[in-house]
């Protein structure tokens, strides 16, 4: 069950250009907590920014205080404000929210593609799979450019073999992580079953959903949407799914997601 | 004899905490009247807010709200807008959620019998496309067993007057309560009201001649928001509803407006976020308030609301809250009516 906590802010770390870890101690939401879910964070405590901000649980980690971090790039006043959070301020934290990923059936290796700050959502679920004694995933991982590819180190120490493009060419290949997917997807000697795990921007969630579907390997999407509740009661965050005879369908993304099979939704 | 807070003797009271340091429930009297409605504390959480209630459950304990109104409900369900819904605004966030709901004969099968026995309220929010719609809700929804009230949802377009929501003609107000009052007559009537229109005490008292019981307003405000890089609205809708702090002065105004014109008990809203929004609700003449956005943001802070409240009156030495109703101190000699400039 969820829990509305005010969370001491243990430490706060900059991890580069706008991007930023931090660790909040909150006991129910760590011992509750599965790879793929988030929580709603409130940034500052006036009206500006007024809604809490939905950010994956990058990771729990080990030990009885119950810490969770969360991985975030200041993207608008929401994450500028919270970036400005010292240690010791408290911030309002609601969660575990949403349903997780459904971790691969055994036998099927595991491909995570993350596209940016989606890059957040794949520590914990690399752990949860080394706790499940899944084997040891790919990341392929996008960004902008090379000053943007963050939390290599916590991949590289936990030997999960990365695979990284960039926009502008300056590491890894050059172009979207679909270039280094669908020569992947395309092999015929491509071995045990794979299943992709993916978060990132829409348009690259869309392009890995297609590619997915195309080469009938299994696909999960964690979804990003304007959530202005993330417990399910205001109906703003949803996604389109395959419509029936009746018209369009529409799924809560804080409810019924945010982790979406990529089958069950319409991007 | 209504007893005005600032006349109180303070001190009077005094400050005692209960062991557990929750403030104790024994010296203000929080109940409140709404004409036949009695609620035991002025704190009702919002249509489109609240779910269907059940969804609070693991944050707050229901019995401690006045009240709660569901999502508005429609004849047969509806899957709503397409996204994006909602964007977020200065002190505010618009929606344009398309009033999705399960549907009337869902709601009684299976979100009432959830919530018997849940020891709060229960008000059915109603809307349609139509009159007969309206109605047909109404009926349907009319000796439920454990609903406390109908709220009619007047924002909704009337598709059989070029989508012009009903709320904005006073004869069609008048025409849709009254047919509404007849075809659930055991149940109070809560008549919200759109603020999207000139003045919003005329379309109070229609609602009045109709036969509501109580007004609740406002509504969402018509807005919208328009994403500058890519030239478009950022509301697949175009247009959608404002609500939040933004609000709040715009929303009191009318709450003061109504309770002074139209005379029927006001359940007011708008940007509800503190005890002290929802008391100065009551001073402009709030008999109880209804706290939405608020939900949202901080899913506890509706019965927060309800323990400063009573904090507050304690400290103010206030008996019971009912008696602040209204009891707004106006300039010697200045018409209650607007002017502008």
């Amino acid at each position: 069950m969820p829990s509305d906590i005010a969370a001491p802010v243990i430490r706060h770390d900059v991890l580069g250009r706008d991007h930023f870890l931090l660790t909040l101690e909150c006991p129910a939401i760590a011992r509750e907590a599965r790879a793929g879910q988030f929580v709603m964070l409130r940034a500052g405590r006036g009206f500006q920014p007024l809604l809490r901000r939905p950010m994956s649980i990058c990771r729990v980690l080990p030990g009885r205080r119950g810490r969770i971090q969360i991985l975030y790039k200041i993207v608008g006043e929401g994450t500028r404000c919270l970036s400005q959070q010292p240690v010791g301020a408290t911030v309002p934290t609601l969660g575990p929210l949403g349903n997780g990923f459904r971790l691969a059936p055994d036998g099927t290796r595991p491909i995570l593609v993350a596209g940016g700050i989606g890059i957040a959502i794949f520590p914990f679920l690399v752990e949860a799979l080394r706790a499940a004694r899944r084997a040891t995933p790919l990341l392929i991982y996008g960004a902008r450019a090379n000053r943007d590819l963050v939390a290599l180190d916590f991949f590289r120490a936990r030997d999960v073999p990365m695979r990284l493009a960039t926009e502008d060419g300056s590491r890894g290949t050059k172009g979207f992580v679909t270039r280094i997917l669908e020569p992947l997807l395309a092999r015929k000697d491509r071995g045990p079953r794979m299943e992709i795990f993916a978060c990132g921007p829409t348009p690259m969630l869309k392009a890995v959903r297609e590619r997915a579907l195309g080469a009938g390997v299994l696909c999960q999407l964690a979804l990003e949407s304007q959530m202005p509740c993330g417990i399910g009661v205001c109906l703003g965050c949803v996604v389109g799914c395959p419509p029936d005879e009746r018209g369009p369908i529409f799924r809560r993304v804080c409810a019924e997601g945010p982790v979406f099979g990529a089958e069950e939704v319409v991007l | 004899m209504r007893r005005r807070a600032d006349r109180a003797p303070r001190g009077t009271v005094p400050r005692v905490r209960a062991a557990a340091g929750r403030p104790r429930k024994r010296g203000v009297d929080l109940s409140v009247d709404l004409g036949p409605l009695r609620l035991k504390n002025p704190i009702v959480a919002a249509s489109g807010t609240f779910g269907y209630g059940t969804d609070f459950l693991p944050y707050l304990d229901l019995r401690d709200l006045g009240g709660f109104v569901t999502k508005g409900l429609s004849l047969l369900p509806r899957r709503g807008n397409a996204p994006p819904r909602t964007c977020e605004t200065p002190s505010g966030m618009l929606n344009a959620i398309g009033l999705a709901n399960v549907g009337v004969e869902a709601f009684l099968s299976e979100k009432l019998p959830a919530l018997r026995d849940c020891g709060t309220a229960i008000i059915a929010n109603v809307f349609g496309e139509t009159q007969e719609e309206y109605v047909a809700v109404a009926r349907r929804l009319n000796g439920a067993p454990g609903l406390a009230a109908l709220e009619l949802n007047l924002s909704c377009p009337n598709t059989e007057k070029g989508g012009l929501a009903f709320g904005v003609s006073p004869p069609v107000v008048r025409q849709v309560v009254a047919a509404v009052r007849r075809a659930a007559p055991d149940l109070p009537l809560i008549v919200k009201l759109t603020p999207n229109i000139t003045d919003v005490a005329v379309a109070g008292s229609a609602a009045r001649e109709g036969g509501a019981d109580v007004l609740s307003l406002v509504n969402t405000f018509l807005g919208m928001a328009i994403d500058l890089e890519t030239r478009r609205p950022v509301l697949d809708n175009v247009v959608g509803g404002l609500s939040g702090p933004a609000i709040k002065p715009l929303a009191l105004y009318m709450v003061h407006r109504v309770y002074r014109e139209v005379g029927l008990p006001v359940l007011g809203m708008g940007g509800i976020s503190c005890a002290e929004d929802a008391l100065e609700f009551m001073l402009a003449g709030s008999a109880a308030v209804q706290v939405g956005t608020l939900n949202f943001f901080d899913p506890t802070g509706s019965v927060r609301l309800v323990r400063e409240i009573e904090a507050w009156c304690r400290s103010a030495g206030v008996r019971a809250v009912r008696d602040l109703t209204g009891t707004l101190r106006l300039p010697a000699g200045r018409p209650p009516a607007p002017c502008s400039g």
